[in-house]
């Protein structure tokens, strides 16, 4: 008996150890699905239920996430380059060639942090697109959007302090230019110009200030505001949605029809199909309230309303996302190098020294004015936008594309996309020698 | 959805493969393992074959400590594994091994060749250039255009088509030979030599600053020079000097492939300090330097000391010392002619002694945009030269007016009269161009002869009434109307211009005058109304310096009242007593300008 017992417990063993980490079996009802998403520390932070419209390819196209992913991409890789690099004149750019030549999956490694990086830069700026054209920074959601705005311009000063850190021509250049934009403000310009190089120029406190900025301060400040970030979304009562989406909806269309029928659970778990397609079963199950929460809420068992469990649904998304951005950046690295110019030639500045080019636009605008270039006028920028929710009072046109009720609102913000990327496009391809116009072909 | 993730799975997956497969099998591993078969197979004893079962691929690396201030890294023996193994000499690359010879000091010893420069000392880079840290043959040999120092006469990276082929010559390595075997002349870099030998005889030496060798400030300090440039920038510099900058006003000097190929890379081997001293000899050195007269190198070093009493052999010693000082790599004095400079064959009969020594002393004293070097030879030196550069008065042969003025004017203003002459390029300002009709029918005979009269004060128009006479004078005139400007003199409208300024000269009016400069002028003449304002790059003739003060004090009110209120036909000048100029803002203008000058001639 003893014996049988043992050798019970040993192939009970694995079982033991996955269920001792994952709490729940693979759900098979609705109960174990809600199980699910509550115990797992990962994605308790997802409601157990989210509308329909939530999960929606084309409402948010995942921009937002590939923003997080390419950030856990940069944390990842960069602590893999921190093993590598020292932030010294004299050291930095020999560690590059390493990387480069003798440091296993370096090359690989580097290519990854550089276009993650451009690559949030851009995904940031997409996802405020998104964010704004829906109209979803309206209330509850003003403060959110302050934060994003934050959390953008983080993003581009961590793009900005990485972008000096290999030391070569490049970086050299494009930080001795965007730091003489700082050095434009009127007041304290210079004193902000002096705090970040630790310096009249660009040298070894310079170095040393922005890699401590990049790989400590900066990553640990937006850690901090991501988390509110996400912890305000759920506050907030989840993504925003037109009205009419909370309606609570027929039986008969509860039936996962939309994004979800695409998973098609039917076909590979039948028993799980059979769970799905009782939905109208649900009626008899009642869930507990885990927290006391104001405005409209996913309300969980008052159906039948328009929600779908998070599992699978959002979370299959959440994981395709994962996939497409991961496999983006890889093939990116493997087809792409990252730049790598002559080491430092202080006497040698390449013409044009260009800023990288999220900042291009802003050297664009310092060839007309300095001031008003370089500090007056992306001042004034960054704060209407962080501005923006309590000076459109608009209330109709939450969680559509382009709503017509939002006409004013969407064609201002279309202008000054346009024009920031029309100032990037000239900036970087139609600027030679003495910031002249040339044509690029 | 499903199939969308299994796809992007899957990339994962081969991106992934791919990744994996460059980082675990590399090139050089095939290499080394090549060497080890080969090896193998070479090998006469058990030992030796015991000891090569036991090496596998790695990454070999010399580091070296002993040159420069930085430890270098020389990884490529992973490679060129067999570099240092005489029984692959007839193999290919990368596994040959490395030529010895006697230039490089490598020496036969019982039947073996022993070398001078053992690569684990010396390692690879110290001659060779590259990047030694790099792995593959892209990076290593630095055939990325952003390396700074590609592998020097072999790889050419993305170099000007036309310089290619020339700068792939093993012989350029003698810039690095020249890092530590800095004696003059040291027999096995015959090309450094060569080129430092034409660094002093084209008087290269004038313009640049070399620490150590020579201390003009005309041009850029080429003391860092091959530390910073690549050969291709150094040879275009050479043989185009405006290639890289535009401004630059360095002449042309007509060298051929080979001497061009000296210069650079003597040019080269300038890396500031290099590894045969320390800082503290370089102090010392420039300590030494100060106590000397002349620049090292130089001839003045060897020149003998004249006594100046001594008259009679002064002007031997001036035409030993204009030839010694290569006067003539610019200048034409008889049959030589560099073709960058005036021609001196009758100096003596154009300036006076006063004239010539203040010119030796600072060329822009005279003449105020020259490009003639500050030489700062002796004063007993610059007395010998004067002294016999004004016995040099026999007089060109003038026959016709045509003969005179290809003798005389060619030179500057061209065969054509177009202001292209040979040396054109290098004078500031230009040489008129007197096929301007607009220029020159709008001027009187009057004023035209008295600029060949007399000269053009701070310009290097000399008075050619010191060699002809008003009869001649008129006749080369004659010749130019006739032959160039091709145009009638037009009857000019009576204009109204004073001969002397009404606008008293105060402060006052030279603060309007400022003001009206820098509304009206400065995007001509510029700011500080040196002629280079930004719309100057596109003007020929160029706008005028104002800042000349020669020029400006020799220049009568009246010329200044009517070049500016009915501008200059010809150039670019307008007449802005169309544009609202009063004779009182014109006279302000004049008193601002006047006052510049003052202020410059105290300088």
């Amino acid at each position: 008996m003893a014996k049988k017992s043992y050798f019970n417990a040993l192939t009970e063993l694995p079982a033991n150890i996955w269920q001792s980490i994952f709490r729940n079996p693979l759900p098979s009802s609705d109960l174990g699905r809600s199980q699910t998403s509550f115990t797992n520390f990962f994605l308790h932070i997802h409601p157990v239920k989210v509308n329909k419209h939530t999960v929606k390819p084309w409402f948010t196209m995942g921009l937002g996430l590939m923003t997080f992913f390419l950030f856990v991409i940069l944390i990842v890789t960069g602590v893999l380059l921190m093993f590598y690099y020292v932030p010294s004149t004299e050291q930095a750019y020999n560690r590059m060639l390493d990387l480069r030549s003798s440091v296993a999956f370096g090359t690989f490694l580097r290519n990854m942090h550089r276009w993650a990086a451009h690559g949030m830069v851009a995904a940031v700026f997409l996802h405020m697109c998104r964010v704004f054209f829906t109209g979803s920074y309206k209330k509850p959601r003003e403060f959110n959007w302050v934060l994003g705005v934050g959390l953008f311009l983080l993003t581009l000063f961590s793009s900005f302090t990485g972008y000096l850190l290999p030391w070569d021509q490049l970086a050299f250049w494009a930080i001795t230019v965007g730091t003489a934009i700082a050095g434009y403000a009127p007041v304290f310009g210079k004193e902000i110009q002096f705090l970040l190089l630790g310096d009249t120029t660009v040298g070894q406190e310079a170095l040393l200030r922005f890699y401590v900025l990049h790989i400590a301060v900066l990553p640990l400040v937006m850690t901090m505001m991501i988390a509110i970030h996400f912890w305000r979304i759920r506050k907030d009562g989840g993504l925003s949605r037109p009205e009419e989406a909370d309606a609570p909806s027929r039986p008969q269309s509860d039936s996962l029809d939309t994004w979800p029928t695409e998973l098609d659970v039917a076909s590979a778990q039948p028993a799980l199909a059979a769970q799905v397609v009782a939905v109208p079963a649900i009626e008899k199950k009642r869930y507990g309230i885990q927290g006391l929460v104001r405005g409209p809420f996913t309300k969980v068992g008052n159906v039948p309303d328009n929600s779908v469990f998070s599992w699978p649904n959002l979370f299959m998304a959440e994981l395709f996302v994962f996939v497409v951005t991961v496999a983006g950046v890889i093939v990116v690295s493997l087809l792409f190098n990252a730049p790598l110019e002559e080491p430092v030639n202080i006497a040698h500045p390449p013409n044009p020294a260009k800023a990288p080019w999220y900042f291009l636009g802003l050297q664009e605008m310092v060839s007309y004015s300095a001031f008003w270039g370089g500090v007056g006028i992306p001042a004034i920028e960054v704060l209407i936008l962080m501005l923006v929710p309590y000076l459109d009072r608009n209330t109709k046109g939450v969680g559509r594309w382009f709503a017509k009720e939002r006409l004013l609102a969407n064609t201002l913000f279309l202008i000054f996309v346009i024009v920031n990327i029309g100032l990037i496009i000239i900036g970087t391809f139609f600027r030679g020698p003495n910031w002249e116009f040339v044509s690029p072909w | 959805m499903r199939l969308a993730l299994a796809i992007a799975s899957f990339v994962i997956l081969i991106v992934h493969g791919l990744v994996f497969y460059n980082q675990f099998f590399h090139k050089w591993e095939r290499h080394q393992t090549a060497y080890f078969d080969q090896a193998r197979a070479m090998a006469k004893s058990d030992s030796e074959r015991a000891a090569l079962e036991g090496r596998s691929p790695r990454i070999e690396q010399i580091i070296v400590t002993a040159f420069g201030g930085q430890h270098q890294v020389d990884r490529c023996t992973t490679c060129h594994i067999g570099s240092d193994d005489p029984r692959f000499k007839d193999h290919a690359q990368p596994l040959r091994s490395h030529p010895f010879s006697e230039e490089l000091g490598d020496r036969m010893v019982n039947g073996k060749w022993e070398r001078r420069h053992k690569f684990s000392d010396f390692g690879c880079t110290v001659c060779h250039d590259g990047q030694g840290r790099g792995l593959e043959t892209f990076d290593a040999h630095g055939e990325d255009h952003y390396w700074p120092s590609p592998m020097l006469g072999y790889v050419t990276q993305n170099w000007r088509g036309d310089f290619k082929p020339k700068l792939k010559d093993k012989a350029l390595m003698q810039a690095n030979c020249a890092q530590c075997h800095t004696e003059e002349g040291f027999k096995n870099a015959p090309l450094v030599a060569k080129g430092r030998q034409l660094f002093f005889e084209k008087n290269c030496y004038g313009c640049h600053k070399i620490e150590g060798l020579s201390a003009g400030t005309l041009g850029p300090d080429l003391g860092e020079v091959g530390k910073k440039f690549k050969l291709d920038y150094l040879w275009e510099s050479i043989v185009e000097p405006r290639a890289n900058s535009a401004t630059s006003f360095m002449p042309k000097f007509g060298l051929n492939d080979e001497e061009t190929k000296a210069l650079v890379v003597f040019l080269k081997s300038r890396r500031g300090i290099n590894f045969s001293e320390t800082s503290l000899d370089r102090y010392r050195a420039s300590l030494n330097k100060e106590k000397q007269e002349a620049p090292i190198g130089t001839a003045a070093e060897t020149a003998p000391k004249v006594d100046v009493a001594a008259g009679g052999s002064l002007i031997a010693l001036g035409e030993r010392l204009i030839n010694d000082r290569s006067c003539l790599a610019c200048h034409k004095l008889g049959n030589r002619d560099g073709g960058i400079a005036p021609d001196l064959s009758f100096e003596g009969l154009l300036k006076d002694e006063k004239w010539t020594m203040d010119h030796f002393r600072d060329p822009r004293s005279r003449v105020t945009d020259s490009i003639m070097p500050t030489f700062n030879f002796p004063e007993t030196e610059y007395q010998a030269m004067t002294a016999y550069l004004m016995n040099l008065k026999t007089p060109p042969s003038l026959v016709d007016p045509s003969g005179m003025y290809s003798s005389l004017c060619a030179r500057c203003h061209g065969d054509l009269g177009d202001g292209k002459g040979m040396i054109a390029v290098y004078l500031d300002p230009y040489p008129r161009d007197l096929t301007k009709a607009g220029f020159m029918s709008s001027k009187s005979d009057e004023r035209l002869m008295n600029s060949i009269k007399n000269g053009v004060a701070g310009t290097s128009m000399p008075a050619w009434g010191r060699v002809l006479n008003d009869d001649q004078i008129r006749g080369v005139l004659d010749h130019i109307r006739k032959n160039y400007v091709k145009e009638p003199v037009r009857q000019i409208k009576a204009r109204q211009v004073p001969d002397t300024n009404p606008v008293a000269s105060d402060a006052a009016s030279v603060k309007r005058g400022e003001q009206i400069f820098l509304q009206r002028c400065t995007g001509c003449h510029g700011k500080k109304a040196d002629g280079k304002g930004p719309n100057s790059v596109d003007m020929l003739p160029r706008p005028r310096n104002l800042r000349n003060a020669d020029f400006v004090n020799s220049t009568n009110d009246r010329r200044m009242f009517e070049s500016i209120l009915y501008g200059v036909q010809g150039t670019a000048m307008p007449p802005w007593l169309d544009y609202g100029l009063t004779q009182k803002d014109v006279g302000d203008l004049v008193n601002y300008l006047r006052n510049q000058s003052v202020r410059d001639g105290k300088r």
